[in-house]
């Protein structure tokens, strides 16, 4: 837990403007610390952020989301009646997005020039993703 | 001796640097400084209106505790009241304006968000990383959160809504760094300039210190004589102002004959010998005296008489004992040198270095004169007074205009007969104080001067005036270049030609030196001595240049053999040998024989055996200003 804040500190002090390099950093450091019941296999709409997985090269990505097991959101229009992204845990680049889809079990994004996290527990158990206790901090029990 | 100029330029460079880097982090503190104060002016004028919202809260709607805060927030129309309220605080600089507090989880939410961009959620999470929030909580004080530029906010101002010494909230107001950036941005070419400036001195100031490294690099190349690898003539000239004469002793060295061996054995020889003769002087030198060439064959030697190991005579002595005993080979010629030293023990006495030089020039054309390798000191105590009225060239200029130029006159003794056969006739200056001086004390400065020749003209016309009255028989000195001087022919010949009385008892006692350089000149004009019917006379002949071909050329009536081979004479016996060959030689070329520096009754008694013709010397009769009779002889005995 400390490690993360730690973390987050550091990469705000050293805000530059590679924001997605960050965003992709403090996201590998996030799923690093989920666990589904299969590998981890992400697939996003963002393409930059997916570059910059791929470049980094801690997760496993996908560009096809009927391969990935992890859904990373950031507009809500690419995964509408996509029946590749139906049933995979998602998580969403945007914290509206976070109760626009009720299957998204977290989200990262960035208020007031700060990054956040928030990770909504019950949708977790319901979708047997086991979160750390390292992200303790971040969980929620709904989107406000 | 450093060159000052490039030191006071570095200097200048250096002191500039420093004033423009000071007036540098000036300008960069003034603008921290304007920085703070802009700051700290915002956040006074934040922190008035927040602690009248705070008191707005906490009055109107009785809240007492955070759940109180929450509860009274959780009402929509409440927080779009505050929200509008502090939304009015927004600016250009503040871009963000929102209220947290946190809850039992120690979780930072807001309450409400004035923002008008980026809107949070009432209750929405906010991750919070700064440690002023804790300390806000804890000290219950408005905190200020360095921003670092994220996302152009600069700092956050927090402010805590307190009550009964709770913290029951947070204002956050997140101000951007607008007002900096355009401070920064018109401040930025001043600080380009400065930096330019900085850069500009740097450099100057490295080439100043390249130019000076040069200068030390060349500087011995400057002041070194790439010949005889001594210091040259740049140095001492360099050197004089800085020079505290009072510790040293100044001698002049000349090789003696140097010009025979560059004429006989060719200037490469001439060069070889002056730079192993340099080394000689060299190795006989200390390291705290200083050899400087001087020019040619002349050196000057200034020793150091603050070390009282030896004294300046005995490293004068030594150095010219050591060039004597040197053996110089060159290209299977062994070539004999000696060196004539003049040592001025004294020289701070003079105004200056030059001057002083000047004095020690004299010594050496005295060691010259009486025989060469020799040194001769300067002693101001036994002859300051009779040279300190000759200090200059129009010490001898006034004297001929104010006719203060005489004779003395030494008889030259013809002891077959027992009589004075003639005298030889010797300047001397009557100072204004009328001290007598002699001429060693201003001929050294006035040869080859256009007063040397207006003194011989003098002397002649003192002789001729004062012989014109009697019979006697009298010799004048002259040297070859008062012989070849127009104006000095012109007044023989006025004086002699039309006066063979005069004439057929005067003779011209030419020296008999290297300046002869031109053989054919010097033999026709001792012909014209022989067409008026005088005599000549060679000068000093046996130690030095002795051309025997040219002696007998010129039909010389009398050899004059030198001092330096009579006044040991009695004891020495190659000398002995020497001048009986002398005699015989001019025996066989019809020409009468005089020995001069008789000093003693020893000397004159060995000359008694050879057969000499006549004898000159202070053992017979020092000069005199009037011609002495022979009962006036012998008198110092």
């Amino acid at each position: 837990m400390r490690a993360l804040i730690l973390f987050l500190f550091l990469t705000i002090a050293s805000f530059a403007d590679h924001r997605v390099d960050i965003q992709a950093q403090i996201l590998e450091k996030v799923f690093s610390n989920v666990s589904i019941n299969e590998t981890i296999t992400i697939w996003t709409d963002d393409e930059e952020l997916l570059l910059e997985f791929k470049k980094n090269g801690f997760l496993s990505v996908s560009d096809n989301p009927a391969v990935a097991t992890l859904i990373v959101v950031a507009h809500k229009k690419n995964i509408q009646d996509d029946e590749d992204c139906k049933n995979k845990p998602i998580f969403v680049l945007n914290y509206e997005l976070l109760k626009d889809i009720p299957e998204s079990f977290g989200a990262f994004f960035w208020k007031k020039g700060r990054p956040n996290i928030v990770i909504v527990e019950p949708r977790t158990e319901l979708q047997n993703i086991r979160v750390s206790s390292e992200l303790d901090a971040y969980k929620e029990e709904r989107a406000w | 001796m450093v060159k000052k100029r490039e030191f006071g330029i570095f200097f200048l460079l250096f002191m500039l640097g420093l004033f423009f880097a000071y007036v540098y982090t000036d300008i960069t503190k003034t603008k921290d400084d304007i920085f703070k104060r802009i700051q700290s002016h915002q956040i006074e004028q934040i922190s008035y209106i927040l602690q009248n919202i705070e008191k707005d809260i906490l009055d109107n709607s009785d809240v007492k505790t955070s759940e109180d805060l929450f509860s009274m927030f959780s009402k929509e129309y409440v927080r779009a009241e505050y929200e509008h309220i502090i939304s009015l605080m927004l600016t250009s600089n503040v871009k963000y304006a929102y209220i947290l507090y946190k809850d039992e989880q120690d979780k930072f939410r807001f309450l409400l968000d004035a923002s008008k961009t980026d809107k949070a959620n009432f209750n929405q999470k906010f991750d919070v990383s700064s440690a002023e929030y804790s300390t806000l909580y804890t000290t219950k004080k408005p905190q200020i959160i360095q921003l670092n530029d994220i996302e152009n906010l600069y700092l956050t101002y927090l402010y805590p809504i307190t009550n009964n010494g709770n913290v029951i909230g947070v204002f956050n107001i997140d101000i951007t760094t607008n007002i900096q950036k355009i401070i920064l941005e018109s401040i930025k070419p001043l600080e380009t300039f400065f930096v330019v400036l900085i850069i500009f001195i740097l450099l100057l100031m490295a080439m100043t210190v390249m130019q000076i490294f040069h200068y030390f690099v060349t500087r011995k190349k400057i002041f070194t004589d790439p010949l005889t690898k001594t210091f040259n003539r740049n140095y001492l000239e360099e050197t004089a102002p800085l020079l505290n004469l009072s510790h040293y002793s100044l001698a002049m060295l000349d090789l003696d004959k140097f010009k025979i061996i560059n004429d006989t054995y060719g200037h490469k020889t001439g060069d070889y010998i002056l730079s192993r003769t340099s080394k000689v002087f060299k190795n006989s030198i200390r390291d705290s005296d200083i050899l400087v060439r001087y020019g040619g064959e002349e050196f000057i030697l200034l020793i150091n008489n603050r070390s009282k190991t030896k004294s300046d005579i005995d490293i004068c002595e030594r150095v010219r004992k050591n060039i004597l005993k040197e053996h110089f080979l060159y290209e299977g010629h062994e070539i004999n040198v000696s060196v004539s030293i003049g040592l001025h023990k004294n020289p701070y006495l003079e105004k200056n270095l030059q001057e002083a030089i000047k004095r020690a020039d004299k010594m050496l054309y005295i060691a010259k004169k009486s025989g060469r390798n020799k040194v001769i000191c300067y002693d101001e105590k036994e002859i300051s007074e009779e040279l300190s009225s000759s200090t200059d060239i129009s010490f001898v200029k006034e004297a001929i205009d104010d006719d203060r130029v005489i004779c003395y006159y030494q008889p030259i003794y013809d002891y077959k007969h027992s009589r004075i056969f003639k005298y030889e006739a010797l300047v001397r200056i009557i100072a204004k104080d009328g001290k007598i001086v002699p001429p060693l004390a201003f001929l050294p400065l006035i040869k080859e001067t256009n007063i040397h020749y207006k003194l011989t003209q003098r002397i002649l016309l003192v002789v001729f005036e004062n012989f014109k009255k009697n019979n006697k028989l009298v010799s004048i000195n002259m040297n070859f270049s008062d012989l070849i001087n127009p104006d000095i022919e012109e007044t023989i010949i006025n004086n002699l030609k039309h006066n063979q009385h005069l004439a057929c008892r005067v003779t011209f006692e030419i020296l008999e030196s290297d300046e002869i350089n031109d053989i054919e000149l010097f033999k026709q004009k001792i012909n014209l001595i022989h067409s008026l019917k005088a005599k000549v006379s060679i000068d000093d002949f046996g130690s030095g240049y002795s051309n025997f071909k040219t002696i007998i050329d010129v039909e010389a009536n009398f050899l004059k053999i030198d001092g330096s081979l009579i006044k040991n004479i009695d004891v020495n016996t190659k000398d002995f040998k020497v001048v009986k060959s002398i005699i015989h030689f001019a025996a066989q070329s019809n020409m009468q024989t005089i020995a001069e520096y008789v000093h003693s009754k020893e000397v004159y008694e060995k000359l008694l055996l050879l057969d000499i013709d006549f004898m000159q010397g202070y053992y017979i009769s020092e000069p005199k200003n009037y011609l002495v009779e022979s009962d006036e002889l012998f008198k110092s005995c």
